[in-house]
C-alpha cells in the first residue's frame, strides 16, 4: 500500500515502531509534522539526536546518565547502603516523586519474561550481585512492578541471588493495584508502599 | 442488578440501538440473522468480559468503527447505576456511573449473569476445558476476586511452558533455578484454584441432581467428581517431581489446567455413555445448578441470559425448563416464539420483535 509520497511513509513507519503508537497515531503525527515549521521539526529531530550522543546508561546502577554515573549516584546527601531495584529509569522518576526514598537505585532494564525470550541473564541481575558483593549495602528493596513478571522478577532476586549476601531484603507493601505499574499508582500511595516494606519471605 | 435500559454503539451489526427491559421475562424474537444473539452477548460482555461465543473482543466492533460501546442502565440496592464499556482494538475500557475504572476487570461483580447457549451440549460431551471453564465461571460470579487466581495461572503456565520449550528438551542451572520461581507461583497459584473448584463442585452436585430432575421429569442419579491431574498431595510436589518429563516433553503436565470435572449419569460416564438428549439436559443442569448456587450465596439472582435453548429441546424438556426458570430477570432468544404459559396466556412481560437487523417492530 502506497497512498503516500515516499518520505511520508517512511516516517510513518518509524514512528509506528515506536512503544504505544500504533499505526494511526503514527499517521496522525506524521501528518502534524508535515504542517510544522522546518525550524520546529528540526528542533525536534535534533532533541533526539543530542539525547542519543549525551545520555547513557549509568556505568552504576543503569539509570539513565549524562556522563559515566548519574545524578542520584554523584549525588552525596543519598544514602549509598540502600539500594531500591527497579525495572526502568521510569520508575525511579515515579519513585523519586514520593521524595520518601533517600538511597540509590539499580534499575534492571526489563523483567524476567520467558514468553518474550527474557531471562535473568538478560537483566542486570549479575551487576546487581556484583554491587552487593563489591559496595557497604545494608538493605536492597525489590520495586519491581506489582504484576506476575515483577513478582517473579522480584522472588528470584530475593531467593536464588541475594540469598548468600548479609543483607536485609525488603519489598513494597501491598496496597499498590494488582496487575498495575509503578508509574500509574500515585504518589501518596506508593510513598506509603515504600515506607510499609516488608521483609521478603 | 437490574437491568432496564440496554444502549449499543457499533457493536456488532448494529451502529445504534437502544431498549428498555422488562424486570421479568423478555422474549426477543425474530427470524435468524437479525442480530438476535447479539444482544445477549453485549449483556454478557458486560458481566463477564468476554463474548460467550468465544469471539476476540476485538471482533466485536463494528466493521468500519474505531470503538463499540455497551452501556447498560439498571438498578442495584435501590439506587440507579450506569455501566459502560468501551471496546477499542488492544483496549478495553469500563466506567461505573460514568467513572472510568482504573482496569476493565474492576467491572466484574457489578452484573452477573448467566448464559444457556445452543453450543452448551458441548459442556457434557466435548473435552475437559469446557468443563473447567464452567466452573471459573461460577467461581467468578461468586467472588470477582477468584478472577484473580484464573489469570495468574493462566498466565504462569504460558511463562513455565515457555520457559520449559526454550530448553529444547534440557535445562541447565541457570534454567532450572528460573524454573524455581515459576514453580513455586503455579504450585500456589494451582493449588488454591484447584481447592476453589473442589469446594465448588462439593456445593454444585446436590444442585445439578435436582436440576436435572426438574428438567427431565424423573429421578436420575447424577454424579460430578472433581478429578486433579495430579496424585501427590500438594501441586508442589507434583511439580517437583514432574519436572524432568515436562522439560523433557516442553510442557506441563500437572495443574488445575489438566483436571476434570467428570459427570456420570446413572452410574455411566456422561461424556461417552450418555444419549444426546441426556446429555443436552445435563448441560441445561449444569448451567442451571451454578445459577441457583450464585442466587442463593449471593441473594441477587443473575441475570439469565436463554440464546435459543428452545430449538434444541424437545418440547417437553422446553416447557419443564420456562415453567420452572428461577425467579428474577431473564431474556429468551427465540426464531420460532415461545410455547403458550402452562395456564394460558403469554409467558413473557415483553417480547421485542426483530424484523430485519437491527428494526424492532
Ligand atoms: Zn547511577
Amino acid at each position: 500500500m502506497s497512498a503516500y509520497a515516499r518520505p511520508v511513509e517512511v516516517l510513518i513507519d518509524e514512528l509506528g515502531r515506536l512503544p504505544g503508537i500504533g499505526p494511526k497515531s503514527a499517521q496522525r503525527i506524521a501528518f502534524h509534522l508535515l504542517k510544522v515549521d522546518t525550524v520546529d521539526a528540526r528542533r525536534l529531530a535534533d532533541a533526539i539526536v543530542a539525547m542519543k550522543e549525551n545520555v547513557t546508561f549509568c556505568e552504576r546502577c543503569y539509570n539513565v546518565a549524562e556522563g559515566a554515573n548519574c545524578a542520584i549516584c554523584t549525588d552525596p546527601a543519598r544514602d549509598q547502603s540502600i539500594l531500591c531495584v527497579v525495572e526502568e529509569p521510569k520508575d525511579i522518576a515515579a519513585l523519586e516523586k514520593t521524595g520518601v526514598f533517600k538511597g540509590v537505585y539499580h534499575v534492571l532494564l526489563g523483567v524476567m519474561n520467558p514468553l518474550e525470550g527474557i531471562g535473568p541473564e538478560n537483566l542486570k541481575i549479575r551487576e546487581l550481585a556484583l554491587r552487593v558483593a563489591a559496595e557497604d549495602i545494608t538493605e536492597v528493596i525489590l520495586c519491581t512492578n506489582p504484576n506476575l513478571e515483577g513478582e517473579m522478577t522480584a522472588a528470584f532476586i530475593a531467593s536464588k541471588v541475594l540469598a548468600p549476601f548479609e543483607v536485609k531484603v525488603s519489598r513494597l507493601a501491598s496496597g499498590l493495584p494488582v496487575g498495575g505499574d509503578l508509574e500509574y499508582a500515585d504518589e501518596l500511595t506508593l510513598g506509603r508502599a515504600l515506607e510499609g516494606r516488608h521483609g521478603f519471605s | 442488578m437490574l437491568v432496564t435500559r440496554l444502549w449499543l454503539a457499533d457493536f456488532r451489526s448494529y451502529e445504534r440501538l437502544e431498549l428498555d427491559l422488562s424486570s421479568g421475562l423478555t422474549a426477543i424474537a425474530g427470524p435468524n440473522g437479525v442480530g438476535k444473539t447479539n444482544l445477549l452477548e453485549a449483556i454478557g460482555l458486560l458481566a463477564t468480559l468476554k463474548s460467550f461465543r468465544g469471539a476476540p473482543v476485538e471482533s466485536l466492533v463494528r466493521r468500519g468503527a474505531a470503538a463499540a460501546v455497551v452501556r447498560a442502565e439498571g438498578i442495584r440496592d435501590d439506587r440507579d447505576v450506569l455501566i459502560e464499556l468501551e471496546l477499542t482494538r488492544g483496549r478495553t475500557r469500563a466506567q461505573v456511573n460514568r467513572q472510568r475504572l482504573r482496569r476493565a476487570r474492576d467491572l466484574l461483580g457489578a452484573l452477573r449473569v448467566t448464559v444457556f447457549a445452543p453450543d452448551d451440549l458441548a459442556l457434557v460431551k466435548e473435552g475437559p476445558s469446557r468443563r473447567r471453564e464452567f466452573l471459573d465461571d461460577v467461581l467468578v460470579a461468586l467472588d470477582p476476586g477468584a478472577d484473580r487466581v484464573v489469570g495468574e495461572v493462566e498466565r504462569t503456565l504460558r511463562q513455565r511452558n515457555a520457559l520449559l520449550r526454550q530448553g529444547h528438551g534440557r535445562l541447565d542451572a541457570a534454567g532450572a533455578m528460573t524454573l524455581d520461581v515459576w514453580d513455586s507461583k503455579l504450585a500456589q497459584a494451582g493449588q488454591e484454584l484447584t481447592e476453589r473448584r473442589e469446594a465448588l463442585v462439593g456445593e454444585l452436585v446436590p444442585l445439578v441432581g435436582e436440576s436435572y430432575e426438574i428438567l427431565a421429569g424423573r429421578r436420575s442419579d447424577v454424579a460430578a467428581v472433581y478429578q486433579r491431574s495430579w496424585s501427590q498431595v500438594t501441586l508442589a510436589d507434583a511439580l517437583a517431581e514432574g519436572r524432568r518429563d515436562d522439560v523433557r516433553r516442553g510442557v506441563s503436565q500437572a495443574g488445575p489446567h489438566r483436571d476434570e470435572l467428570a459427570v456420570s449419569l446413572d452410574g455411566l460416564a456422561s461424556r461417552t455413555e450418555a444419549s444426546q438428549g441426556e446429555q443436552r439436559t445435563l448441560a441445561l443442569a449444569l448451567r442451571l445448578s451454578g445459577h441457583r448456587l450464585v442466587t442463593d450465596r449471593l441473594g441477587e439472582a443473575p441475570l439469565l441470559l436463554l440464546d435459543d435453548v428452545l430449538s434444541e429441546l424437545d418440547p417437553n424438556r422446553a416447557a419443564a425448563l420456562l415453567a420452572n426458570l428461577p425467579p428474577g430477570q431473564s431474556i429468551i432468544t427465540t426464531a420460532s416464539g415461545l410455547p403458550p404459559a402452562p395456564g394460558g396466556g403469554e409467558l413473557a412481560d415483553q417480547v421485542l420483535a426483530f424484523t430485519a437487523p437491527g428494526v424492532l417492530a
